[in-house]
């Protein structure tokens, strides 16, 4: 309650949620109908794309260029004011004073969580509807990222002597998810493998309503490592060198754990219209072939195509079908040259040494050679049963709740602490 | 030594050296401190005196040597239970008034919440209650530091320079304070570079140079080994005698 990083934090949050927000109800507004939109579109229209995913977005930026000050200021304040020597001298061990500093910072980032309620309020008041599941997912994500970020800086300010290295550390860890990802989709292949563990990519599926296990548990095993680094160079009076093979075997324990953590497979679909799964006849169907399977997929990263076919069906099937290993193949990273080469644009199937060819990479063209290899009738699918909520609303009261009273009532709580602390 | 000590080594220090890169800041130091004592650890700015302090506390790492109590090597559990170090030059929890940071010593490090009118008092804290420590002068936050010393429950209580900032009625104000709660139970060790302020509060002396010791015992002690050193006879003068010794 005494660190100006935190209300000024709490204080800004309040207007960058009611940017994002109040631009998702004017966009979902149009999407909706107003203004002419074209007939069945608004159908397809649901508030995880149009509203909610778009008001949670201000806490990724939050997240990383906020939170990560807020957090090496509590850690490496008590380093520069001398506190932790202090500190130290209580005999508790340091991952318990890590621990505490970084619960006190969750409770401070939920506290910050509240304009996201009020979005959520006001949303409902002009007749939106929210699907908690949802909601629920996007509240875990951001929990988690959050939660990496804190105990990222706090390794961070840990390790170096002053805070405005540790920012840069921060942000240069931010910064590389960001160059990673982006070399993940020229490159593709183990690049894309580890950037889908950034925390960028890894709010990009709860956006979709999809929980993945090994997401959430590469996350905790990262954040614990983080703080466990962070108690071992809080250690002040144990030789640098006994610190650094220590940190090594922390690294090298995390690298274990998160590597066999990739391979947890459960994932939940909470999304309302089970967007991230497939009908569930078919799912019954596909997840009874067991036999060990593979596709390979001769696309570049770059091209469209590779994109629709992960996005609409290799991700589910991947979630569905018990054996199924999934490669692409490619010699470039937009495939735009590899267009005459025998193979491009290719998709090989093979079921229990049973191979097939094909060249469509539409869900129905992919599920069909799979039915064929295995021998079995697809199912009867009938049309999708999930339409959308289209809402033509305006953002009423949120320009002056997020933008004027927010901020006031802020800073006018962190006014009434500072004075009562002083008092 | 003072009526209160019992002459009993409590804490040994025995081979302690330390090296900043090719800079030796203490070499194979040894001495010993004695139950319900003022010890002074004196020199010159430089001496090592600061890093001395760090190494027996634990907060900065030794290359070499050890530290023990009685004739047990010291712990971190030992460290935690029986030695409070008050750094020099420290501002901690800056944000917070004064009287927060009497609170929280006392909830965090188990304090002698007894004590707490009779050392706000002694030190004349009352006045700086609900000032933040990052408003106070150095003299002030001195003060502050040195009742987070005093309120401490551990029985040996480690001060970097415990007048350093303080006017001449602040520095006699906090000697006697010193002296008015040191007991047979509470020892106090303090590093000291000015000779006249440590003549009047310590019992015994540990003299610190380039990294070394080169004397340590009473008054009388060191004046005959810096007499014997000298091959004549010194005047009755601490400074003197520390001239004469380092």
């Amino acid at each position: 309650m005494t660190s100006r990083s935190f209300w000024v934090m709490l204080a800004l949050i309040g207007p960058l949620v009611g940017v994002s927000f109040i631009n998702a109800v004017r966009s979902y507004a149009e999407a909706s109908g107003r203004g002419g939109t074209a007939a069945g579109l608004s159908d397809a229209l649901f508030p995880l794309d149009g509203i909610v995913a778009p008001a949670f977005s201000a806490y990724e930026i939050a997240a990383s260029f906020l939170l990560p000050f807020v957090a090496i200021r509590a850690v490496a304040g008590d380093r520069v004011s001398g506190a932790l020597k202090l500190e130290l001298q209580q005999g508790m061990p340091p991952i318990s004073m890590i621990g505490a500093k970084a619960l006190v910072l969750g409770a401070g980032w939920l506290l910050a969580g509240v304009p996201i309620a009020l979005a959520g309020i006001l949303w409902i008041s002009y007749g939106g509807s929210l699907y908690a599941p949802e909601v629920g997912s996007l509240v875990v994500g951001h929990l988690l990222n959050a939660g990496l970020v804190i105990a990222l800086a706090a390794a961070a300010a840990a390790l170096s002597e002053h805070p405005s290295t540790a920012a840069i550390l921060v942000l240069a860890f931010t910064v590389g998810t960001w160059v990673l990802s982006f070399v993940a989709a020229f490159q593709g292949g183990i690049w894309e493998q580890i950037a889908s563990y950034t925390p960028g990519e890894m709010l990009q599926a709860f956006r979709r309503g999809l929980v993945r296990l090994d997401l959430m548990l590469a996350v905790l095993v990262l954040m614990a490592a983080a703080l466990v680094l962070a108690a071992v160079w809080m250690r002040l009076g144990v030789p640098v060198q006994r610190r650094a093979i220590e940190s090594m075997a922390i690294i090298a324990i995390a690298a274990v754990l998160g590597f066999g953590a990739s391979f947890a497979r459960p994932s939940w679909d909470v999304s309302e219209n089970e967007r991230n799964s497939f009908p569930k006849a078919q799912a019954a169907l596909l997840s009874n072939i067991t036999a060990p399977s593979k596709i390979e997929a001769h696309l570049a990263p770059e091209d469209p195509r590779r994109f629709d076919l992960e996005q609409q069906t290799l991700s589910k099937l991947r979630r569905t079908m018990p054996n199924v290993r999934v490669e692409y193949i490619s010699g470039t990273s937009i495939g735009l040259f590899e267009q005459t080469s025998a193979h491009y644009g290719e998709i090989w199937y093979d079921l229990a040494g049973k191979r097939a060819v094909g060249n469509t990479t539409t869900t129905d063209g992919v599920l069909d050679a799979i039915y064929e290899l295995a021998g079995i009738a697809p199912p009867q699918v009938g049309e999708a049963g999930h339409r959308g909520h289209p809402l033509a609303a305006e953002p009423t009261g949120a320009m002056p709740l997020f933008y004027i009273i927010w901020p006031l009532a802020v800073l006018g709580i962190a006014l009434f602490f500072h004075r009562r602390r002083l008092t | 030594m003072g009526a209160r000590s019992s002459g009993e080594a409590i804490v040994r220090v025995d081979g302690l050296s330390k090296t900043y890169g090719r800079v030796h800041a203490l070499e194979d130091v040894g001495f010993s401190i004695r139950a319900g004592e003022i010890l002074g650890l004196i020199g010159p700015n430089g001496a090592g005196k600061t890093t001395l302090f760090e190494c027996v506390a634990g907060v900065e790492p030794a290359d070499q040597g050890h530290a023990y109590f009685g004739q047990v090597p010291m712990t971190e559990r030992h460290r935690s239970s029986k030695l409070f170090y008050v750094p020099d030059g420290i501002a901690p929890w800056p944000d917070q008034p004064v009287r927060w940071v009497l609170e929280f010593s006392l909830g965090f490090f188990g304090g002698r919440r007894a004590l707490v009118e009779q050392i706000i008092a002694d030190l004349d804290l009352n006045p700086l209650m609900p000032v933040p420590i990052r408003a106070l002068s150095k003299g002030q936050r001195k003060r502050t530091l040195l009742a987070l010393g005093l309120l401490a429950p551990q029985p040996i209580l480690l001060i970097d320079e415990p007048f350093e900032g303080l006017d001449l009625r602040q520095s006699r104000d906090a000697a006697a304070a010193l002296r008015k709660h040191v007991t047979p139970d509470r020892t106090f060790f303090l590093s000291i570079h000015q000779i006249a302020d440590a003549a009047k509060v310590c019992d015994r002396f540990v003299l610190l140079s380039g990294g070394r010791i080169v004397a340590e015992g009473t008054f009388d002690t060191l004046t005959a080994l810096a007499e014997q050193r000298a091959g004549r006879r010194l005047p009755s003068d601490f400074e003197e005698v520390f001239l004469a010794l380092t």
